[in-house]
């Protein structure tokens, strides 16, 4: 199929054919030839294929790492010494912010990802977004059927991180800095031990909203179920400022 | 006379484009007369430059006409006959791929139309692609001519970033820094790799959305239908009846789900009313009445699976048999293949049927007698309109095995029948009335009327009796009893396992004329092995 016969040899072939024997049926595909060529796409594809098997892998590792213990605990210890794993993988990779959304939809489908523990891959998905090139990541995880834990842990200043779609719980803990934007809803413990930096929930947000906050704010355009012990920041209801305030007691569900 | 020379330069490039695309199957395109233009067109109509129907492409002159002075003619109509031949031998292929794209699309989208225009979109680059990258075209000259809308303007900013093509979109002309970064997501996508298409639909559809959205509320505004698709729309009138036909069924088998195939089978509702689907659910053509998709489902689910029905002999004036030979077609089933003559191959040119002819005189021949399919659509049974019934599908297989047999079916459907809980349906040819009849849930109590079924059974030639249930009949031991008392073959189909089940079983065993089989799951279906009679294949059974 690839091989390529010039016009001058096929007729020559022909007059042959016409001259010593019957003809062959199959002449007219001879000419054919067979042009590949590359295209951007390809290349483009194949960097990004790379960059994903470098970023599974890392997640792999530090897989590997934390089934070292049984069960996994959402403690700072934990979250701490996962995070450190996970940077140190993360750093030796080149990636951009749309990598990290095809890596949390590679994270659903199990043919490419064996296993999605929620808090690894959270602490993961913050890592990679702490650590990219790129100021401002928007994340379009709508369609996303899981939602992922402790996505904005540890999020720097300058960075802004926005998030299409639902998270689950631990949402934005200890931010350092940068402005969390969840475009749905997100669960409890949003905000926890956050030191500065800003957090937007367009919908509701979950129980032990702020445990532990030290400083920021939390901005919440739907309901508000519950507030953790805040020390400092604050938290606003629908532009309503609910934390430092008399009305909300922690921890009450409302 | 322009139509003409136009026609003229068709017949002079279509045997090269037939050969740079390896010979497909496509008829010699045409040139749209001026006076087929529908009036309402007006200037939209000239932005179409292709029309597609039935694997017949028309040109439009009109489009040809507005590309006067940027480009060639021949050149023109070689790039729009190579997106069109594209989308024949590269994507989207066949129907039920063309399916699959547009339902994953309408999953990001949510809504109908902005799931067909972005899945359009997504095969339109895709065609290009292939194009561009396996073959000579004209295509990037012709995208940089075309008159472009905001999307229009992204998606050519996207090839132009994977072809490596420059197509005259600059970057300051890609409005802002919102559109470079969804050209950014859409240029990651494997266009090219087929196996991923789905998982790629979804990406371009996410990264299209916000774009398709502000469009349309634009156009809305602006109260108009917005701008067509100048290499033509991509919708369902490419495909044949007998490629619709095939789609749908190879599309529910994948799916096995109701709500998905209903929900796709709705949404192109009129297309594929035009393409002859109507009342008739795949048997026939013309306009009718609308598609129960429900039904639909079930026939197409039912065509995938073939359950062996044993002949008995009959007293007949002649039965069919095999007389000779025609070809096999794409789409035709394959039941009547005869595999000797066909060198035990599926491909048309080669496989042949047999035509079966009707024989001469009375004698005793091998036959199957008509069937009286009795199911339970009480409310321990599944809705059949709500979730995927075995039961109805099972009994569906035995009625297309039947009818294909030229054997007539009844349906007794029941629930509470003393009650007034039943449908019956005598003994007809007519599949759509007997799916019909076989969908219908009562959701009730379960009580059958023997009163009922007795007329049906006494024949003169005995029908066989299928009966579908799970067993937890009220009157069971009446059912049990009466069968006990009568002569025809049954097959008794009961759905999981209960007491019940186990006491019929236990009841009939030793009962040579009743066959009873267990469906747990879709793969035991084929396992239904439809009027055996054990002593008749096996006289040993009978001396024992």
């Amino acid at each position: 199929m690839k091989s390529i016969h010039s016009p001058e040899r096929t007729s020559s072939r022909c007059t042959d054919g016409d001259l010593h024997g019957p003809r062959n049926p199959f002449e007219e595909f001879q000419t054919f030839a067979f042009q590949k060529r590359e295209i951007p796409l390809d290349q483009i594809v194949q960097s990004a294929e790379q960059v994903m098997d470098q970023i599974r892998l890392g997640y792999e590792k530090l897989l590997e790492e934390e089934a070292k213990e049984l069960v996994w605990m959402v403690q700072y210890n934990t979250i701490i010494k996962a995070y450190e794993v996970a940077e140190r993988y993360i750093k030796e990779i080149d990636y951009t912010a749309e990598d990290i959304e095809d890596f949390c939809f590679a994270l659903e489908n199990t043919q490419k990802i064996p296993y999605l523990i929620p808090g690894p891959a959270g602490i993961y998905i913050s890592a990679l977004c702490n650590y990219a090139k790129e100021g401002e990541i928007v994340l379009k995880l709508s369609e996303l059927k899981t939602e992922i834990n402790l996505i904005g842990f540890r999020l720097p200043k300058e960075k802004r991180l926005t998030v299409e779609g639902d998270t689950g719980d631990f949402t934005g803990i200890s931010l350092e800095g940068g402005e969390l934007v969840v475009e749905g809803n997100a669960k409890n413990w949003t905000g926890a031990g956050m030191r500065s930096g800003k957090i937007w929930v367009k919908k509701n947000i979950g129980l032990h909203t702020g445990e532990w906050m030290m400083g920021g704010e939390i901005y919440v355009g739907g309901r508000v179920r519950g507030l953790g012990n805040i020390v400092e920041g604050k938290v606003f209801e629908r532009d309503k400022l609910v934390y430092p305030g008399k009305v909300r007691y922690p921890n009450q569900y409302y | 006379m322009k139509e003409e020379k136009l026609q003229a330069i068709i017949r002079e490039i279509w045997p090269q484009l037939r050969k740079k695309h390896l010979y497909p199957e496509i008829p010699m395109p045409r040139i749209r007369s001026l006076r087929d233009a529908p009036e309402e067109e007006g200037e939209k109509g000239q932005g179409v430059g292709l029309e597609m129907k039935e694997k017949l492409m028309t040109i439009n002159p009109l489009f040809i006409s507005l590309m006067e002075g940027k480009m060639p003619e021949e050149k023109v109509m070689e790039a729009l006959l190579d997106h069109g031949i594209a989308h024949y031998t590269f994507c989207p292929w066949d129907f039920q791929t063309h399916l699959m794209i547009y339902a994953e699309a309408k999953q990001v989208m949510g809504d109908k139309e902005s799931a067909k225009q972005v899945a359009n979109y997504f095969i339109d680059v895709i065609a290009d692609t292939h194009c561009v990258k396996k073959k000579v075209t004209e295509i990037p000259e012709l995208h940089r001519h075309l008159k472009k809308g905001t999307v229009q303007e992204v998606i050519s900013s996207l090839c132009q970033k994977i072809w490596g093509i420059d197509l005259g979109v600059s970057a300051s002309k890609s409005e802002n820094r919102t559109h470079e970064e969804i050209v950014r997501r859409l240029a990651r996508i494997p266009y090219l790799d087929r196996s991923r298409w789905s998982e790629s639909i979804r990406k371009f559809a996410r990264s299209l959305k916000p774009l398709i959205l502000a469009e349309q509320r634009e156009q809305k505004g602006k109260g108009g239908k917005g701008e067509s698709n100048p290499q033509g729309k991509d919708d369902l009138d490419h495909y044949s009846y007998e490629e619709i036909d095939n789609g749908l069924r190879e599309y529910a088998r994948k799916t096995m789900g109701l709500s998905q195939f209903r929900e796709v089978v709705e949404d192109f509702s009129e297309e594929l009313k035009e393409a002859g689907y109507g009342a008739e659910g795949g048997m026939g053509r013309g306009r009718s009445t609308p598609i129960d998709a429900d039904i639909l489902f079930y026939m197409k689910l039912a065509d995938n699976y073939s359950i062996p029905l044993r002949k008995i002999p009959l007293e007949k004036g002649g039965d069919l048999h095999p007389h000779s030979h025609s070809p096999w077609e794409v789409g035709s089933p394959y039941q009547d293949v005869d595999i000797w003559t066909s060198f035990g191959k599926i491909m048309p040119g080669v496989t042949q049927v047999w035509k079966k002819k009707q024989g001469k005189g009375r004698e005793k021949i091998e036959g199957v007698p008509d069937c009286l399919i009795i199911i339970d659509s009480s409310g321990s049974m599944i809705n059949p309109r709500k979730n995927l019934s075995y039961a109805v599908l099972g009994a569906a297989c035995a009625t297309n095995a039947y009818l294909r047999n030229d054997s007539k079916v009844a349906v007794y459907n029941f629930s509470d029948a003393p009650m007034g809980g039943r449908d019956i349906l005598d003994f007809i040819d007519d599949r759509e009335a007997i799916y019909k009849a076989l969908c219908k849930y009562f959701g009730g109590g379960t009580a059958l009327d023997l009163e009922d079924i007795l007329p049906l059974v006494k024949k003169k030639s005995p029908p066989d009796l299928f009966i579908i249930t799970d067993m937890k009949i009220t009157n069971l031991e009446a059912l049990i009893g009466f069968f006990g008392q009568i002569q025809n073959r049954i097959t008794a189909v009961h759905i999981g396992e209960n007491p019940y089940a186990t006491r019929f079983e236990k009841a009939v065993e030793k009962r040579k004329n009743i066959n009873i089989f267990k469906v747990k799951k879709k793969e035991d279906i084929p396992n239904i092995v439809l009027g055996s009679i054990r002593e008749y294949f096996n006289p040993e059974d009978k001396r024992r």
